[in-house]
């Protein structure tokens, strides 16, 4: 009995979770090899040439690393130095609920905040216009639309701080990190020892997969891109939806090309991550 | 992560299922038999609902009067161009038979895509009993981006670019191109134009200007012209670019970001595909009272939009009688006034009756605005959709990634 239901939720996940994952991508991959789609003229490798020769592809695939990559480390570094901070505050008082406000945000709305925060006709740039430290709100420097992500990677950061808080919290208490700590210090190590040798180190090997896992979300986010980027480079899912809804209807399979090569680039580092996850356990 | 779009089609055909036969082709009918078939029934409007004066006129008047008058319940769906392309293509490769939509609001670049696709039926404008009123033979009509319009579509509003500036801040703005160069120069960082339809609007016009004006470049897409003068369109925008709105190393994505950049004061300018949107959003308080309008003395693109039904519409005859509400006098009046939304009218008012030509000419102008007969004098027609292909590509090559 136990067995068959086993066989059948493996049959439903498969069915609900796997199959429509796989045909899409299947899809994707027939349109971008032009062999389905309306203006399809049969088989070609030209999208996928196309794509692959633009250096404009490349460059938004490597900001989109970046902009991955700065806003986990940044988020991880405040969200960590916090739950160190304010643990006591974290376990009950205001702290305890605010921290959940943030979550409950969408990502548009966080990218449509951060443009009226950090423009330069935003609240920053007025008020550092009004107690004199620009001379016009033009001279306020360009944080959104700006060559290097700054905007995307504050509001990815601000989205993500509150989560990786909670998540560092709960590992505290799960870990029994505050009995280490005792025990660490009756060995006779000083407080900031204590951080960096037992705290920081046993909450980052834990966490290791949600990081990246946040950090593959933050690589195909779509919204604060699109409102707080710069036209070039753009991030990979913006340059997609562009290649997909704009006037050319010849540069379609090219978006479908983008998104099955964004669909590798992730199931790569997802198989990367896990055989290293494997040694790492071994070594353990 | 909107990479499920990518995968909507295949989920469309898993639901599709076949469907009863279809309807008899309203276009062979007579008008009372359209009416008669369209009774009872409901239509499926796509349509842009990014301004709240447009969407009151749709829900307050024009839902209304169409469920009393013809008993058409009509919904309206948000969404534009590349969204209603999108929906159609996926529809037409999933093997639908019956369309989600009856009616599409659309302008050239559309009307493009979807010919291209197949996607449009037609002729139908020909059976409208309004189409009367309307000069079929106004090239601003009769060709949408060059294409003859062929009865594939049905006109519903005619607009012109204009240029949108603060007279707070700009008391003389330029008035053409070499005095836009020394204008920038003298000013940095107030000027720019966005990546969508309404920055390439302006940018054709430029193109038009450069390569001589107002005809030159009519007709199909020329590559050997196309070459020429875009190569020298291109080295006025490198001349300016460093002077533009960050440095010209960005350009805002939309219209909507950049009318957000003129009403926070960032911007100096920004401008619209329709004349009369600089009187309808200082109405809405969006805009500064001291915002004018203007066109340049080389002209601006003047185009219509229309009204398409999709080849696969289940409702054809309910979208017809719609589109012909839309196309009525009474309808058209309402739409131009800039109270309401300031949309240019289709109709020739020459072959309306006597009181609904007083009464048009009658309605209160625009305040900010110049009059629509000083405007038709600089009108430009829209040019072949290739060339907005053509620098939709090459603006993003040449000038925003600057690979070249």
């Amino acid at each position: 009995m136990k067995r068959i239901w086993q066989l059948l939720s493996w049959a439903v996940f498969l069915a609900l979770a796997v199959l429509p994952l796989l045909a899409g991508w299947g899809y994707a991959g027939a349109y971008s090899l032009g062999l389905t789609g309306l203006l399809s003229k049969g088989f070609t490798w030209g999208y996928w040439q196309a794509v692959l020769a633009d250096p404009a592809f490349w460059r938004s695939l490597g900001f989109s690393v970046y902009v991955s990559v700065a806003s986990i480390t940044l988020a991880t570094g405040m969200a960590l130095a916090a739950v160190l901070a304010w643990r006591r505050e974290l376990h009950r008082g205001w702290l305890s609920y605010a921290v959940y406000l943030p979550l409950t945000l969408p990502a548009l709305v966080v990218g449509f905040a951060m443009f009226q925060l950090l423009a330069k006709g935003g609240l920053l740039s007025r008020i550092s216009f009004h107690i004199g430290l620009t001379d016009s709100l033009v001279a306020f420097p360009d944080w959104v639309n700006d060559p290097y992500g700054i905007g995307i990677i504050v509001a990815h950061t601000w989205m993500a701080v509150p989560f990786f808080m909670l998540m560092f919290f709960n590992l505290f208490q799960s870990e029994g990190l505050a009995l280490l700590g005792q025990v660490a210090r009756s060995l006779g190590a000083a407080g900031r020892q204590v951080a960096w040798k037992v705290y920081v180190p046993v909450l980052l090997r834990r966490a290791y997969p949600l990081l990246v896992l946040y950090g593959l979300f933050v690589f195909g986010s779509y919204e604060a891109p699109l409102l707080l980027g710069a036209q070039s480079p753009q991030m990979i899912s913006v340059l997609a939806i562009r290649k997909l809804q704009r006037f050319n209807l010849m540069e379609v399979p090219q978006a479908y090309a983008v998104s099955v090569f964004f669909v590798v680039v992730v199931i790569g580092f997802l198989v990367l991550m896990r055989r290293r996850g494997a040694a790492a356990s071994l070594k353990i | 992560m909107r990479y499920f779009l990518l995968c909507i089609p295949f989920f469309l055909q898993a639901c599709s299922s076949p469907s009863p036969a279809p309807a008899p082709d309203p276009a062979a009918l007579s008008w009372e038999e359209v009416e008669q078939q369209a009774k009872g029934g409901a239509v499926q409007m796509m349509m842009w609902q990014g301004d709240p004066l447009i969407n009151a006129y749709m829900n307050d008047y024009v839902v209304p009067a169409v469920a009393d008058r013809y008993g058409i319940d009509l919904h309206i769906a948000g969404g534009q161009g590349n969204i209603i392309v999108q929906q159609l293509m996926a529809e037409m490769q999933a093997g639908k038979t019956d369309s989600e939509l009856d009616l599409l609001w659309i302008n050239g670049e559309t009307f493009y895509q979807l010919r291209q696709i197949d996607g449009l039926y037609g002729p139908w404008t020909e059976a409208l009993p309004n189409g009367q009123y309307v000069d079929w033979k106004n090239p601003f009509i009769a060709r949408d981006f060059q294409q003859p319009v062929q009865g594939f579509e049905c006109p519903w509003g005619n607009v012109q670019m204009a240029i949108i500036y603060n007279s707070a801040a700009v008391p003389e703005p330029p008035r053409d191109r070499e005095a836009l160069a020394g204008w920038v120069k003298a000013h940095p960082g107030r000027f720019t134009w966005d990546m969508h339809f309404t920055g390439l609007t302006f940018l054709k016009s430029l193109l038009i200007d450069i390569a001589g004006g107002q005809e030159a470049l009519s007709g199909p897409f020329d590559e050997e012209k196309y070459r020429m003068y875009s190569e020298r369109l291109w080295t006025y925008v490198r001349e300016i670019r460093p002077y533009l709105w960050k440095e010209g190393k960005t350009f805002p994505e939309a219209v909507a970001p950049m009318h957000q950049l003129f009403a926070s004061g960032e911007l100096w300018f920004t401008m619209s595909n329709n004349d009369s949107e600089v009187d309808n959003k200082v109405l809405q308080g969006l805009f500064p009272e001291t915002t004018r309008a203007y066109v340049w003395e080389s002209g601006t693109i003047q185009n219509s939009h229309y009204l398409g039904i999709p080849r696969l519409s289940a409702n054809k005859a309910g979208a017809m009688v719609v589109a012909n509400f839309l196309l009525s006098p009474e309808a058209q009046y309402r739409k131009q006034d800039p109270q309401v939304w300031g949309d240019g009218t289709v109709l020739a008012l020459d072959r309306l009756p006597e009181e609904w030509q007083q009464r048009f000419r009658e309605l209160p102008g625009r305040k900010y605005a110049p009059r629509r007969e000083e405007m038709q004098q600089r009108a430009l027609p829209e040019l072949a959709p290739e060339y907005m292909i053509r620098l939709a590509d090459d603006f993003r090559k040449k000038i925003v990634e600057g690979s070249e």
